[in-house]
């Protein structure tokens, strides 16, 4: 009973042991990029590395939230002339990143842009140098970056599930006029055969266009035609004022 | 833009991702039908600025700048699931941008408009704009000689630092 019980309290302390270990190990690993001083100091998420997530979980403790005063940098920053800034986020870090990161990253890049427009406005305002613009395009540049990366993994998943190249189906249909135009489908409330004014349209040329097509293919031929002579004569006429002058000058 | 999106103003920020994203990438809203599950709005990229008002505002009221495409309901929503913020009540008018001024052609130059939101705080909170440009009481000023040296030292230290990707090896084991 004793030897249990003494067992149990061992258990225990080793448990307890290993909780402080982990979270002493945790503010150690700020090693990722972080965008600012400041998202550094609200929230730990840039810097998480993803392996670690699922040994956080049980520590995880909300995010601490400070209402509108995130619109605002932290007060520390408040009239400096420069904040220290890293550098924006790569393409080849966020490909690395789970789509729940990736999701989190973008409302903290969302928050932080927010903030900077805020401070740039005030400044305006106020006709003072804004301090550190150029964190405005980093985030910019950031979440453009996590756009694409997403964009890719749809592409990718579409590409497998339905094997739909775009995300809008779209198709070549030739016009009325007999142009061959890249025609972009979109969503109807009734099915088409209902829709008169889908109907309507037409997606074919007529016989009696095949004259006027001809006569456009002329015209452009002939426009073409112009344009290499005028260009003929222009160098012929370089040539006899500077006869020395060679082909590619 | 990168949502999905219901009848006007009905839109609700996906605080987790979703099993439907296939959609966000896609340039046009999906159409919404009677019934239909409410459209969740994933990686929404509007930006809204904090803003000082020009007239005196009550001290529950807080101005926003936002998009023009975003509408009351999604300011609340934004503020509500994103920041935390209790909101009473927003309204909104849009901004005409001058277009007074005249180029070097003597062309009417316009200034982009901008929708204003008036958000009302509830539950008795009150905000109040700071000074974020306050002076900074600076020992030495701008251009002195001790900040120029401090300057010179840091630098000087920086260059001395040497390569961080070297992880302290010496140069000598280098090419």
């Amino acid at each position: 009973m004793a030897a249990t019980s003494a067992g149990r309290v061992l258990a225990l302390c080793k448990q307890f042991q290993n909780v402080v270990r982990i979270s002493s190990t945790i503010p150690s690993q700020h090693t990722g990029i972080c965008l600012t001083k400041s998202s550094l100091g609200r929230q730990n998420l840039l810097a998480a590395p993803a392996c670690h997530i699922g040994l956080c979980r049980p520590l995880h403790t909300t995010i601490s939230r400070m209402g509108l005063n995130e619109f605002f940098d932290l007060p520390e920053n408040w009239g400096e002339s420069t904040v220290k800034s890293g550098a924006p986020w790569t393409v080849k870090l966020l490909r690395s990143k789970s789509n729940e990161e990736l999701h989190k990253l973008w409302y903290l890049l969302l928050k932080e842009k927010n903030m900077l427009l805020t401070i740039e406005q005030e400044a305006k305002r106020q006709r003072v140098q804004m301090p550190s613009p150029e964190r405005l395009k980093k985030i910019e540049r950031s979440m453009q970056r996590l756009d694409t990366v997403v964009e890719e993994r749809e592409t990718a998943l579409r590409l497998l599930q339905t094997g739909q190249e775009y995300a809008r189906p779209a198709d070549w249909r030739r016009n009325l006029f007999g142009k061959v135009v890249w025609h972009r489908f979109r969503e109807y409330a009734i099915p088409w055969y209902l829709n008169a004014k889908y109907k309507r349209r037409r997606f074919y040329t007529p016989s009696f266009v095949e004259p006027h097509i001809r006569l456009r293919m002329e015209k452009n031929l002939r426009a073409r035609a112009r344009k290499a002579d005028l260009e003929k004569k222009q160098l012929a006429k370089l040539k006899e004022r500077f006869p020395k002058m060679t082909a590619s000058s | 833009m990168r949502f999905l999106r219901t009848g006007r103003g009905s839109r609700a920020l996906a605080g987790d991702l979703g099993q439907d994203q296939c959609l966000i990438g896609c340039g046009l809203y999906p159409l919404y039908q009677l019934g239909n599950p409410q459209l969740r709005l994933f990686r929404p990229n509007w930006a809204l600025t904090l803003v000082r008002p020009g007239r005196e505002q009550p001290s529950d009221t807080v101005q926003f700048r936002i998009p023009m495409e975003m509408t009351k309901c999604d300011v609340k929503n934004y503020l509500e699931k994103i920041y935390n913020v209790p909101v009473g009540a927003v309204r909104t008018r849009i901004q005409f941008g001058s277009n007074k001024k005249r180029n070097h052609l003597n062309q009417k130059v316009k200034q982009p408009d901008y929708k204003v939101a008036y958000v009302q705080l509830s539950q008795d909170q009150v905000f109040e704009f700071p000074d974020i440009f306050v002076e900074k009481s600076s020992e030495d000023g701008e251009g002195s000689m001790e900040e120029m040296q401090k300057q010179f030292m840091e630098d000087e230290k920086q260059r001395q630092r040497g390569d961080p990707r070297r992880a302290g090896v010496t140069e000598w084991f280098g090419l």
